[in-house]
Formats: C-alpha cells, sequence, structure tokens
C-alpha cells in the first residue's frame, strides 16, 4: 500500500486498445488505454476468481474471462451479469516520466 | 390519362418519367444491377389485421418462422478474435455466436445443458475463452464441447453426447453472420436469391458500422417494417416530391428493391395528389439542389445545360470520396444520390448507395405482439485493404425518445421521426377491430405481399410438417 504514485508503464508501452498488468504493493493493476485515455482498475473481478487481464478490453469495458461480466473502466461498476459489485479504480497519471497510478487506501 | 380500370391489375404505373429513364439519362453508368427490373402481380385480396395484433398468429411466427428463417445475428467486425462473442436474441431464442477458431464462426443456442438457464445474460458483444453458466459453474469450450462440470461424479450420465453446447447453423455473407435455428434449415445461399450477384458489385464485407441506433417501436413487426418497404409515403408523411414514381421489383420470395431517385423527381408522377404542391409550379433545377445540401452539397448554382442530380454528384464523387478516402470518379449519380433498397426475409433491409448507406433490422421486442425493436446501422465504406475498426456500441432509444437525440444522424434524425411518428397509430387502428384487413397498392406496395406470401409459406409448410 503506498500513497504516492507509482511508475507502470513509459508514455508509448500501450497502445489504444490494449491493456498492461503491473503488480503494484499488495496489489494487481490492471491499466486500460482507451478512446478516452488511460484508466486504472483492479485486476481482479467483483464476482469470481479471475484476473481481467485475460479477458479483453471493449471500449471501455473490461470483460472477464471467465462469465463474461463487463465493467466500465471509467469508474469500476459491474455493468453486466454475473458481476454486481463494483471494482476498484485507481487515478492514473501520464505525464513525461510516463504512466503512473495511485493505489492509496482502498475505501 | 389512362384509364387504370383498362389495364390489367399490376400493369398500371405512375405518370410521367420512371427510375430507369432517370438511370438511362444519367452521365455515369449505373451498376448493371440497377438497371434490372422484375416485377409480377402477386394478387390484390387484404392481409388479415390479425396478423399485426394477434397472439396466436405471433406466436405461430415464433414457433415455424423464426425458428426457421435465416436472419442476421451480428457483423464479422463483431467478433474478430478467438473467444469473441455476440448473443442474438429473437422472441424466446437467445443464440450465442462466438469465434472459436482463427476462420471458424460456431453458435449455439444461449442455454445451459444442465438446468436449463440463459448462460449470457445480454444481447451485444462479449468475450471469453469459455462460456460459463453462472448457476453452478458448468463451462464449455468454445468449440461447444463439455470443458468442467463441478462435483462430475454425480454426472455419470453427462457426456459429449448429451451435454455439449446444443449447435445453432450459422453461416456467413457479405461480412454478416446469419444464424438459423432449423438444424436441417437449407443453406443460406438459397435464401439469398439475387443478393451474391448484386452485391458483388457493392461488397459490404468492405463497409464499417460508423453508427448503430436501436429504438423500440409501438407496433407489431411487419409493421414496422413495412413503414420502410414503399415510397408512397414520401409526400404525405416526408412532404418529400420523390417517391411518387419509385421503381418496385421482386426478385424472389426473399428478395425485393425499390429505387427511388434523388436530385430529380416527376411532377406528373403528382397529377393526382392534393393541391398544386411540386407540380404547379414544378421544382427548379437549383430548389432541387439545394435540398441536396443535407448530403454535404457544397454548390448552389445549376448552370445551363446542366441538372441538379448533375451538380450534386459531381460534388459527392470529390468530397465523399475524400471523405471516406475511395476513388469514386466513376460512380454513378445512382449509387451517390439515390434511395436503394433491398429487402431479404424475414427483415434485414441492405441500402448498397453511397449517399444513404444504411441496414436495417426489425424483429418483434421480446415475445409482444405490438412493439419491436429497430436496428438502424449507417454502414460506410472504407478504403481497400483497411481492417475494420471495433464497431461503435448501440445508441438505445425507448419508445418515446426521438431520433434527433442522437446528433450523429444530422438530418435523418426527423425523417426517421416521421417514418415512425405513424406507426402507434397504425398499431391502435389496427387494434381496433374496425376492419378486417389492409389494402395494397397492386405496384407501389407489392414488397409487402411477398414478404406476407413467404411468411406464409414458412407457416403452412410448418404446419404439414406437423400433421
Amino acid at each position: 500500500m503506498t500513497d504516492e504514485y507509482v511508475h507502470i508503464a513509459n508514455a508509448d508501452e500501450v497502445a489504444q486498445g490494449k491493456t498492461l498488468v503491473a503488480q503494484v504493493g499488495d496489489r494487481e493493476v490492471l491499466l486500460c488505454h482507451t478512446s478516452e485515455g488511460y484508466f486504472a482498475v483492479d485486476n481482479q473481478c467483483s464476482h469470481a476468481a479471475a484476473r481481467l487481464c485475460e479477458g479483453k478490453l471493449k471500449g471501455h469495458k473490461i470483460l472477464c474471462p471467465l462469465h463474461g461480466a463487463a465493467f466500465d473502466v471509467r469508474n469500476g461498476s459491474a455493468l453486466s451479469r454475473p458481476a454486481s459489485q463494483p471494482i476498484a479504480t485507481y487515478p492514473v497519471r501520464v505525464d513525461d516520466a510516463g504512466i503512473a497510478v495511485l493505489v492509496g487506501e482502498v475505501d | 390519362m389512362t384509364e387504370p380500370t383498362r389495364l390489367r391489375p399490376g400493369d398500371a404505373r405512375a405518370h410521367g418519367p420512371t427510375v430507369a429513364d432517370t438511370l438511362r439519362q444519367d452521365r455515369y453508368p449505373p451498376p448493371a444491377p440497377l438497371l434490372e427490373q422484375c416485377y409480377a402481380f402477386l394478387g390484390d385480396a387484404p392481409i388479415p389485421v390479425s396478423r399485426y395484433t394477434s397472439r396466436e398468429f405471433f406466436d405461430r411466427e415464433m414457433r415455424q418462422m423464426w425458428s426457421r428463417a435465416w436472419q442476421w445475428a451480428c457483423r464479422l467486425e463483431h467478433i474478430p478474435d478467438i473467444g469473441d462473442r455476440y448473443v442474438y436474441d429473437i422472441g424466446p431464442y437467445s443464440i450465442i455466436v462466438v469465434r472459436s477458431g482463427e476462420g471458424d464462426i460456431s453458435a449455439y443456442h444461449n442455454t445451459c445443458t444442465h438446468r436449463g438457464t440463459r448462460l449470457l445474460d445480454s444481447e451485444g458483444s462479449g468475450y471469453g475463452q469459455a462460456i460459463t453458466c453462472p448457476f453452478h459453474g458448468w463451462s464449455w469450450h468454445l468449440d461447444g464441447s463439455i470443458r468442467n462440470i463441478p462435483g462430475r461424479w454425480d454426472f455419470p450420465h453427462a457426456c459429449e453426447a448429451t451435454h455439449s453446447l446444443r449447435p445453432v447453423r450459422c453461416e456467413t455473407w457479405g461480412g454478416f453472420v446469419f444464424v438459423n435455428l432449423d438444424p436441417a434449415a437449407r443453406p443460406l445461399t438459397e435464401s439469398l436469391d439475387v443478393l451474391p450477384e448484386h452485391f458483388s458489385h457493392f461488397p459490404l464485407e468492405q463497409r464499417r458500422i460508423k453508427l448503430h441506433v436501436q429504438k423500440k417501436l409501438p407496433a407489431n413487426w411487419k409493421a414496422a417494417q413495412e413503414a420502410f418497404m414503399e415510397a408512397y409515403h414520401n409526400f404525405e408523411t416526408h412532404d418529400a416530391p420523390n417517391g411518387g414514381n419509385a421503381q418496385y421489383d421482386i426478385f424472389g420470395k426473399y428478395v425485393s428493391r425499390f429505387i427511388h431517385n434523388i436530385g430529380t423527381y416527376s411532377p406528373q408522377s403528382l397529377d393526382d395528389y392534393p393541391g398544386e404542391k411540386w407540380r404547379q409550379p414544378t421544382l427548379s433545377e437549383e430548389e432541387l439542389l439545394g435540398i441536396l445540401a443535407v448530403f454535404g452539397v457544397q454548390r448552389s448554382n445549376v448552370p445551363e445545360g446542366e441538372s441538379a442530380r448533375d451538380i450534386a454528384a459531381g460534388d459527392l464523387r470529390r468530397s465523399l470520396g475524400e471523405r471516406l478516402g475511395i476513388d469514386l470518379s466513376d460512380a454513378s449519380e445512382s449509387m451517390l444520390l439515390d434511395s436503394i433498397e433491398y429487402h431479404l426475409f424475414p427483415n434485414m433491409f441492405l441500402f448498397p448507395g453511397l449517399g444513404v448507406p444504411m441496414v436495417y433490422r426489425f424483429r418483434p421486442d421480446g415475445e409482444r405482439v405490438d412493439q419491436c425493436i429497430f436496428d438502424l446501422l449507417i454502414m460506410e465504406p472504407m478504403p481497400e485493404g483497411q481492417e475494420h475498426p471495433e464497431p461503435p456500441e448501440p445508441v438505445h432509444l425507448e419508445v418515446d425518445d426521438s431520433y434527433t437525440e442522437v446528433q450523429e444522424l444530422r438530418w435523418l434524425g426527423p425523417v426517421y421521426d416521421e417514418d415512425t411518428g405513424n406507426l402507434a397509430l397504425q398499431q391502435r387502428g389496427l387494434a381496433s377491430g374496425a376492419i378486417e384487413g389492409i389494402t395494397l397498392g397492386n405496384y407501389q406496395e407489392a414488397r409487402i405481399r411477398r414478404m406476407h406470401l413467404t411468411l406464409d409459406e414458412f407457416l403452412s409448410a410448418s404446419e404439414a410438417g406437423n400433421d
């Protein structure tokens, strides 16, 4: 757990439409590059034990590989069954140094 | 004036020049299929109103037509990668289309073979390397074979032969994936009539979905689609001059077409329409060109010896070609301007033209007799060799929403509001029981009759099979 931004990728490392997994503290963070910019979410589906990095980013939705649950990567909300609980999201900072996320205290 | 009664039924036509006359006079020759004409009188008996209002008829359609007709489920670009899938719902049925291998597409009933749960909840795009039931976690590989049954010791009686996902027939044409719930269905090509030949001139594979709007409409699915099968309503519904002399073609049991010209019209075709509008005086070439500003036509003057249609087409060859990144220097006036609409039984419309490049689909909203879903796609041609971008998610509109809420539709928003604005009135009128049958024009509304005749073949064939 950290209260500072942690560098996880270089600026050109993740093409639009692609994702990247980074270990930050005790957490796996999934960085998603959408047409609306970068978003970071928890890599763990809120429904069953599945890693979202093995799923697929479509538009602003990340789809779980196991049951196909969809989450909005912009706010973490669950968009389709079987998931009903949201996933955590993390602030992303993009600057010359690259892409960094803030994995602070979880609400 | 010709007395219609002296002609055989179906032989009468609007006065004045025809669409074929216009196409022959255009400076750039149209693709050969647009010069074909194919019409035969199909009868003039009323179409029973109960077809639009009765639960019993609706159930027969579900059991005997929707469960046996080829229907478009999604586009290939909805499922480009292995594991991509698309759920398509029709009435009580739900089908999963999945990219099961590099060049393989499979389809399954969206139903768990354990206790019948619907596997994937909502229609549309999804992804997964397996298909898993949310109830007890039974899962299947993309090829439909069993992947895992938790607590398998308790199911010695479940095996591939009995508990693989139930397959659904699927085939592709023109970049569209079609499904058929009947395992014994004839191949898709037998239901496409002239489409493969005609559309070899206007390849749909190389088009992308620019916009997808899905709206609920307050009418039976047939009433809704029939509002789009003729241009006879243009004068009253759209306050537009150019539907009176449209050309209608019936190419077979499954495929029909209309063409109506844009950028020109026939004042004579309106000779018994109310008022003097567009006849006295007729629209000038400048006024006709002004109407085409919505197409992005920049020019406003028509030099001596030229027509609005020439000027507009010339403008679009350049500007539309530049915007799309395609060489349109040989494109015909008709392809650039006209409303050219093919219908494929039971519920698909294809517009090969470049100015109005739509695809429609109409189907019941769940099991509602009096409400339907209208998918409207704008499908723009792409430069050769370009890969399909990810298709946009559909914009959803409810019954009372207006198409003008979808800004990307631009000038088409109010037009679709007009097209769909009569449907609630029609459905209420049909439900009143005041008339027993609707009446169809012998020529202008023949496509509607063809659709009902083909529907009858499905209904009676099934009944015979059930005996």
